[in-house]
Order: C-alpha cells, then structure tokens, then sequence
C-alpha cells in the first residue's frame, strides 16, 4: 500500500475515525488499535514477513527488559552484541547476501580457485532497514542508561511498527518516540490541518516534481552515450531535484500522516540545497539516518581514533560515509558513492570548517554573495556525486561522466521531447522557490497564526493551485517510492 | 579547574567568546563541532591524567556535567 494510492487514502480515513473517535478514551485499548493496524498495513504489501517484523521486535524487547535487569556491565554488553547480530544478521541476509556471495566468488577467482555459491533470489522486507536501526538504538541507549526500556511490549511493539514511517522511516529514536505512546495524545485542530497541508506538500514533490523527472532522467540515463554532455549534465540536475522530491516528499507525508495521529515525528529534511558546505548539507539531509551514523558509528569511532587528531576525524568520517552509502544497498556503486562524499568532507576537517556556526540571521529573500556561491558549490558537488548514485553500476557511472565531461558539454541539449524538459525544470524552480521562501519553516505550507483576512485568503489559494497541480500533473498509478527499496 | 579549563578551550577554538558558566553547553559555542570535541576531551585526558568512557561523555550536557565528571574521575585516584 503506497501513501500515494487510493487503496492507502481509504485505509487512513477509516483509521482515523476510530483512532479518534471510538479508541481514545482509552490510551491502552488505542496503542493496540494502533499496533494492529500497522500489521494490517504491513500485510498489504506481504504478510509472510510478518513474522519478521514481530520476532525482531520480540527478541530486541526482551533483550531489552534483560539489559535492564542485569547489574554486570559484561552481560549488557553481550545482550547488546545479541540484539545487534539478529537485527544486522536479518539486514544482511536479505539485503547483501548476494553482493557478499559475488563478491566472494569473484575474490576466488583472483586466486584461481573455483567457487560456487547459492544465488538466492531473495526479496526485500518492507521496512526492514528502518525498524533494524530502530531496534538497535533502542537496545544502545538502555544499556547506556540514557533511556528506560519501555513499560509494556505493545507501546514497544507499536514503535518499531509505526505505520506512517514503517516503510521508509524516518528513524524515529525510543527517546522521543516511546513517551508519546505512554501518554494521551490530544486532538488538536491546527496541527491536524498543518498535517494535512504537509502531506498536500510531500505529494506535490512526489507525483508532480518526481515522478514526472523519472520519466526523464530515466530516458537519458538510457540513452547516455548518445547524448550531448549538456544533456546528460541536466539529466544529473533533475536527478538531483528528483530523489530530493522523491525521499523528502515521501518523509513530509509520513510526517504529516502521523501529525494526523498527534504525534511528533523527528524531522528528515531541513532544505538541504541551501546548505553552504558538504557537512551542512549532510546535517540537513535524511537527517535520522545520519544523526543515527553520527551517535553509533561516526562519535565512538571518533573517540576511539582521537588522539590521531584529524587525521583520526578524517578516518572517522570516511568510514561513516562507506557505511551511509553501503546502508542503501548491495551495490558497489553506494560504497563509492559513500566514499566520495567522505572525500568531500577531508577540505573541511583539514581548514577547520566543518562545523562553523553563525549567529542566526534574520531570514532575507535574496543570499549574500558568499552564500550563493556555498550554495551553487555545494549542489554541483551533490550533482556529480549522485551520478554515481544513479548509475546502475560503476562502469555505467564512469561512461556517463566521461560523455558529460566532453566537449559536447558546451553544445545545445537537443532533446526530443524538450518541451516537457523545459516544463519540468520550471517545475523543479517554482518547487525551490517557494522552500526558499519558507526555508525557515517545516515546510512551505506551514502557516503562522494570522487573523488577516488577505492572509487566509492567499493561502487557500496557494493550498488550491498546490492541489490543482496535483490533479493536473501528477502520475497517478501507484509508483512506489525509492527509498522503500533501501 | 575552571581556569586549566578555559585554557585549552582557548587553545582549541581559538576565540575567547564564551563565558565559563556551568550552563554552557557546546551548541552555543562557535568552532565547538565533533571535530574540535574529541580534541578537547583529549587535551582534559591529558591535563589531568585521566581517562573518560564513551558512555561517560553521551551523558554530558553542559560545562558543569563536566566540570563535576572530571572531580568524580580526579578524586578517585
């Protein structure tokens, strides 16, 4: 069941009427419904790995009650080691196997030796790297005393299961999560609206700026080595714009949905474009995947290494990076994609610029100078990287770059169906724009209490065009989403 | 301990624009990212000759948790 689906649209209405209306006298009585229906949605999509998805939050529960019970440090450890080899044994079973058994198979045949491994043909569970890194935080942080485990396994159970961010994230952690399921929520009328206007939001870029630039960039990263270098260097722009819209747009409907449910999601996305630095730009990007590498990954590796000094950061950071891009998928194109954006961050660590924070501006419509110029680098830096995130594999990746770079580079696109170009990345402007505008906002659809009556009447009518576009451009027909695949 | 303290923030950020308070926590502090972090947990390591744990500096909020860390840790020598 994808958020962008009929069949999901009749799902949330019914479930919202009696999340509000029949279970909310009781808070216990309104988690199981919750729980229950998450199930429900996650049997959409395939109920046998079900049974996945409730043994991993068995096992990490218990786990958890065990981690708090026990005084000795060692045992702690080792029930965390425990929770960590189930969830990440899941996680690379279904989604490395392959890569691991070829590349094994491939490393033997530099040795002269014959191997032969099993292919499996395996399938992705939904969710499964989400509620994974759920679990594994949850367990970290009772062990580090920084959270109690949780009172009861149904509020537990219901967070790994959250159905609004179950498939895609984002990762919410237990610190934040656990105690809106232990106490009421509250209906309140504005944040529901302002839900509703940030899912109104998230499907705009999804159907209208995503879809719509799939159907492009998927031509021409086709056809590459016949086109222009100019043409395949807006190929990589609408790339860029497109998983942006695509991720971010799937992120402000999870949130928006749970908004609908009173509860606080953490944020994914803070206008990553207008980042001024590769490092701002990874602060502001799928923010709970990389604040989860930064707390279990990138902070204890950076202890460990830190009387290496920067070049200790550097190490940190570099594997962090390899990590982030290998958690997308099985493919070598993430690692170098991963390795490359940690190269990105060497010129930063080295000046000392990796964290230099400014005195809050106040919000000006037009960027200085040296913010543009932060700016328009850092996007082209986002750019050449995603080609690779694109490619289907690294040779694809090298043959794109190598047609990009060429003289052609400085010709005219000539695309076919340039109409339809022009008209997207018109798009992908007016899409900019108005974040640019709201940049200090949730989302552009995000409206401070007014009593101006212009004001109200200016933002229906921007609520209006927004849902008109929708209709009128969207792809309807059930594509699922990207990130649903990592 | 206050002033060894401010002495090797000094020498690490390389400004002095912050007041030593036991609210000072590292988000208000200019130059004060992960990178400079670990450099001066590093240097406390070494002024005082102690070693921290991990778990240790995730509970840290502010200047005084340190502060109070740091006697917890010299007292038991």
């Amino acid at each position: 069941m994808a958020f962008a689906s009929l069949e999901f649209a009749l799902f949330l209405i019914l479930f919202l009427i009696a999340y509000w209306f029949v279970f909310n006298r009781n808070l216990r009585a309104q988690n199981i419904f919750l729980l229950i229906s998450s199930y429900v949605f996650f049997a959409f999509w395939d109920w046998r790995f079900l049974s996945i998805l409730v043994g991993s939050s068995a096992i990490s529960y218990i786990l958890g009650v065990f981690i708090d019970k026990t005084a000795n440090e060692k045992r702690k450890n080792l029930f965390v080691f425990l929770g960590i080899l189930q969830g990440l044994g899941m996680l690379l079973f279904f989604k490395y196997y392959n890569f691991f058994a070829d590349s094994l198979v491939e490393l033997c045949k530099l040795f002269s030796v014959r191997l032969s491994v099993v292919e499996l043909n395996l399938i992705l569970p939904l969710g499964i790297s989400f509620y994974t890194f759920r679990a594994i935080s949850y367990l970290i942080d009772v062990k580090n005393e920084l959270i109690a485990p949780a009172k009861n396994w149904i509020d537990y159970f219901a967070y790994l299961s959250f159905f609004p961010t179950l498939s895609a994230g984002p990762i919410d952690r237990a610190r934040t999560f656990l105690p809106q399921l232990e106490n009421k929520r509250v209906y309140n009328s504005s944040e529901f609206y302002n839900g509703l206007r940030q899912i109104l939001w998230g499907l705009f870029k999804k159907i209208v700026i995503a879809d719509n630039c799939a159907l492009i960039t998927s031509n021409i990263l086709d056809n590459y080595q016949i086109m222009p270098g100019s043409a395949l260097l807006i190929g990589a722009f609408l790339y860029t714009i497109q998983v942006y819209a695509d991720f971010s747009g799937y992120s402000d409907m999870a949130i928006g949905i749970a908004k609908l449910l009173g509860f606080k999601v953490t944020r994914n996305f803070n206008y990553p474009f207008f980042a001024q630095n590769i490092a701002a730009f990874w602060q502001r990007w799928h923010i709970s995947l990389t604040s989860w590498m930064t707390d279990y990954i990138y902070t204890p590796l950076s202890f460990i290494f830190r009387t290496y000094g920067k070049a200790g950061v550097i190490l940190a950071i570099m594997i962090n990076f390899v990590l982030v891009g290998l958690w997308h998928g099985a493919n070598l194109t993430f690692v170098v994609f991963g390795f490359v954006q940690g190269c990105f961050f060497i010129p930063l660590i080295l000046t000392g610029k990796l964290n230099n924070r400014k005195p809050v501006q106040q919000i000006k419509l037009l960027p200085s100078f040296n913010e543009f110029r932060g700016i328009v680098t850092t996007f082209l830096l986002v750019l050449i990287a995603n080609i690779i995130f694109m490619a289907n594999n690294i040779s694809q990746a090298a043959g794109y770059y190598q047609h990009m770079f060429s003289r052609s580079l400085f010709s005219l696109p000539g695309f076919k169906n340039s109409g339809s170009v022009i008209t997207m990345i018109v798009f992908c402007l007016v899409m900019l724009s108005m974040e640019w505008v709201k940049r200090d906002k949730e989302h552009p659809l995000y409206f401070s209490p007014t009593k101006s009556a212009y004001a109200i009447y200016g933002r229906l009518a921007l609520v209006f065009v927004i849902a008109w576009a929708i209709l009128l451009w969207g792809t309807f027909g059930n594509k699922t989403f990207i990130y649903t695949k990592f | 301990m206050i002033e060894k303290l401010r002495t090797i923030f000094v020498s690490v950020l390389k400004h002095e624009e912050f007041e030593m308070t036991d609210s000072l926590s590292a988000d208000q502090v200019n130059g004060w990212d992960s990178l400079t972090h670990m450099i001066i947990i590093t240097d406390i390591e070494a002024a005082f000759g102690i070693k921290f744990k991990l778990k240790e500096l995730n509970k840290l909020n502010n200047l005084g948790n340190l502060i109070s860390l740091i006697t917890e840790k010299t007292g038991q020598k």
